[in-house]
């Protein structure tokens, strides 16, 4: 009532009507007996989450809006937003179909539908579009899966990342693969890089390229192959890989070409020293682990990892097990750290204004998140200083949910690594 | 150039071209018959992909022992789209033919999706790491059964057009609905057949093509379109050209990859698609109209 301001004390007759109007309303909405309305609890807050759940990666789509959903429904279990007098999360989905525009026109449909964040969208090609988006329609957007630096490279003031960049999976990796081969003693000469052909894909390649050959190792790198994202059949990638004659293989996969891969270098018997990825899936969900079986085993990747002995993994992967059957991965991971970092920064800002957000989020400083790094914080351009990556190796285990285990760095590790691997063909 | 490589793509091209062509026989034989373009065929094939993958898992099946069953299964969701939707639309101009096809093959590849769930599913079968050697030169067992198998289906629906009665009443109606009405078929009928024929073919085509990929529900969108390609190559309508139109795409996409990136492999099969329709726009084995 303290709007109504009157210009001189005097109220008049439209004011009159509209106050006891609306005062009238109010008495008869109670009398009907639905008094809720008027003292309904704070409306809910809108989060809209843009993840490919259709298209070539579905599979991984549906874990990145499971992980966004468990994380809401965590919240709210823990009564909502404090700060905001309790308020419920709701998230909004969208779907990108692994499509820039489609990710594009979602988001703004999102924001249409009331979303005062977004959170998204495991693609750099997609998280790009929105966050152009989301700088022109003033929304902070929190990227929980997304590697290409470019994206925050451009001096948006409202997107950030928790997600290490692509130059992080770049140098730690080549890192990692430098310790392997000098604890273990080996030599391998030559390598062969693949990846799909999408941005991630393609950067996540070349980028590696480029740390490998800044790193001075005697390794050289025969050939490069890209291929297309959903493609069907290998074989005569393979075949050139074989020709290339490569010790080592680094690959850029997703979860259907890296079962066509591993099957093809079985059935072509192209031997190396050992398979590791410079940092993709394709290699840790549980279906490629159930449907590769032994010739996943000893895969090495580079990833950004959960935290398996930490309390705050342990009680989502325990929800998640018991909602969808299968392990929280890395990506889900951080699809749950992604929700549970926005709603820090709602509970700290007080408000869904995005200059208030905006204020929230520069000053995270959020431990509790289920993944291997310390605690979240974004740079300048929307970073998060304390992304890392972890090196998990697929190692032999009777129960297919425990064969991914981290391996590097040494602190973090669960298990000591195995290098160099038996052939596929070779393992009983 | 390694002749070793370029032996080993030419191999794996012609064998996966073999499959390649009996996925576009259906789609050409229902052309052929009746004028329309399946554009859910991919998504037929998917179906009975799913259908054998049911099978193996259930049952401990293997993909080759389920593929009567699996062709059957798609025989009759064939028929009853033929039977409920495709005879409706036959008199539409063609491009309202298009759209309930499409519509088809959405709705099938949404209740895959529905059904089966987005996951990439590839299991292991018993000869889905078998390989034979000739020298240095690998042939993979399980793609070399499904080139003898697809060659095999293409050659018994040959005969079975030739010399049995359906199979003469579906040449009939083919070549002149009318004429074929007043001899007394049930053109309807055989309509219904034909279509679910031509969904059977690449039902059998997606099985063979179980142990060699991971099955997931947007697959078939590329294979429609392989088998567009396909048969535009070889002549529509034209069962022997979708044969050769497959080996011939099978083969230029296997053996580009040693000049060209394969991020290029659509472009591949798209120029030759290109070039196709400039200088023989009714395809290598199409008549003239």
């Amino acid at each position: 009532m303290s709007k109504i301001r009157m210009t001189d004390d005097r109220m008049d007759r439209r004011t009159f009507l509209k106050v006891t109007g609306a005062a009238g309303l109010g008495v008869t909405v109670s009398a009907w007996g639905v008094p809720k309305l008027l003292r309904a609890e704070p409306a809910p807050i809108k989060i809209g989450s843009v993840q490919p759940a259709t298209g070539p990666l579905a599979v991984i789509g549906q874990g990145q809006r499971r992980g966004n959903q468990m994380a809401v429904d965590y919240i709210n279990s823990r009564g909502g937003i404090q700060s905001l007098g309790g308020a419920k999360l709701e998230l909004l989905l969208g779907d990108s179909e692994s499509k820039a525009e489609v990710g594009r026109s979602e988001a703004d449909r999102l924001i249409q539908e009331g979303a005062v964040m977004l959170i998204g969208a495991f693609q750099s090609g997609v998280s790009m579009a929105i966050a152009t988006l989301a700088e022109q329609r003033q929304v902070p957007f929190v990227m929980d899966v997304a590697a290409l630096d470019d994206i925050t490279q451009k001096g948006y003031q409202h997107v950030f990342r928790l997600f290490p960049t692509v130059s992080v999976f770049g140098e730690t990796g080549v890192a990692y693969v430098k310790q392997i081969i000098t604890e273990k003693k080996v030599e391998p000469q030559r390598a062969v890089v693949t990846n799909t052909g999408d941005p991630f894909g393609k950067s996540q390649g070349e980028n590696f390229i480029k740390w490998f050959e800044k790193s001075g190792l005697p390794i050289e790198i025969v050939d490069h192959i890209t291929y297309p994202l959903g493609i069907h059949d290998l074989s005569a990638e393979v075949a050139k890989i074989k020709a290339a004659k490569p010790d080592l293989l680094f690959p850029v996969c997703r979860p259907g070409d890296s079962i066509i891969l591993t099957r093809e270098l079985h059935k072509q018997r192209v031997p190396l020293m050992g398979i590791i990825s410079p940092g993709s899936p394709g290699w840790y969900e549980p279906k490629v682990i159930q449907d590769l079986d032994k010739l996943v085993y000893y895969v090495m990747d580079n990833v950004p990892w959960v935290y398996p002995a930490s309390p705050v993994y342990q009680e989502a992967n325990k929800l998640f097990q018991e909602k969808y059957g299968t392990y929280l991965d890395t990506n889900s991971g951080y699809a749950y750290a992604g929700i549970l970092v926005s709603a820090d920064a709602l509970n700290r800002a007080a408000s869904t204004k995005t200059a208030a957000l905006l204020q929230a989020l520069r000053e995270t400083d959020f431990k509790d998140h289920p993944m291997v790094g310390k605690a979240v914080q974004f740079k300048e351009n929307g970073d998060n200083i304390n992304a890392a990556t972890a090196m998990v190796q697929v190692l032999p285990d009777p129960d297919p949910n425990r064969r991914v285990k981290v391996v590097l760095p040494k602190e973090f590790a669960e298990a000591d690594y195995v290098f160099p691997a038996k052939q596929l063909w070779e393992r009983e | 150039m390694d002749p070793h490589l370029a032996l080993q793509l030419i191999i794996q091209g012609i064998l996966l071209g073999g499959i390649y062509g009996l996925i576009a026989l259906g789609l050409s034989l229902i052309f052929g018959v009746m004028g329309v373009i399946n554009f859910a065929h991919g998504q037929m094939m998917v179906m009975a992909m799913y259908v054998s993958y049911w099978l193996f898992i259930l049952l401990s099946l293997d993909p080759y022992l389920s593929l009567v069953g699996a062709a059957a299964a798609v025989f009759v969701l064939g028929y009853l789209i033929q039977a409920t939707v495709v005879n409706r639309i036959l008199d539409y101009p063609e491009a309202m033919q298009v759209l309930p096809l499409v519509a088809m093959g959405l709705i099938l590849e949404n209740m895959a999706l529905l059904f089966w769930g987005p996951d990439h599913r590839s299991p292991q079968t018993a000869l889905s790491l078998q390989t034979l050697w000739v020298g240095p030169v690998m042939i993979d067992v399980s793609r070399l059964i499904a080139f003898v198998l697809a060659i095999a289906i293409t050659i018994l629906i040959f005969i079975f057009l030739k010399k049995t009665n359906i199979g003469k009443c579906i040449r009939a109606a083919a070549d002149n609905r009318t004429g074929a009405i007043l001899v007394g078929i049930d053109v309807d009928r055989i309509y219904n057949t034909s279509f679910a024929l031509g969904a059977a073919t690449t039902g059998a085509a997606g099985v063979l093509l179980l142990p060699l990929m991971p099955l997931s529900p947007h697959m078939g969108h590329d294979f429609t379109l392989t088998a567009f390609i396909v048969v535009i190559l070889g002549g529509m309508g034209n069962l022997i050209g979708a044969l050769v139109g497959g080996l011939i795409l099978g083969l230029a996409e296997s053996v580009a990859t040693l000049f060209l990136p394969a991020t290029l492999k659509q472009v591949v099969s798209f120029s030759l698609l290109v070039v196709i329709m400039l200088f023989r726009p009714q395809g290598l084995f199409g008549g003239k109209k």
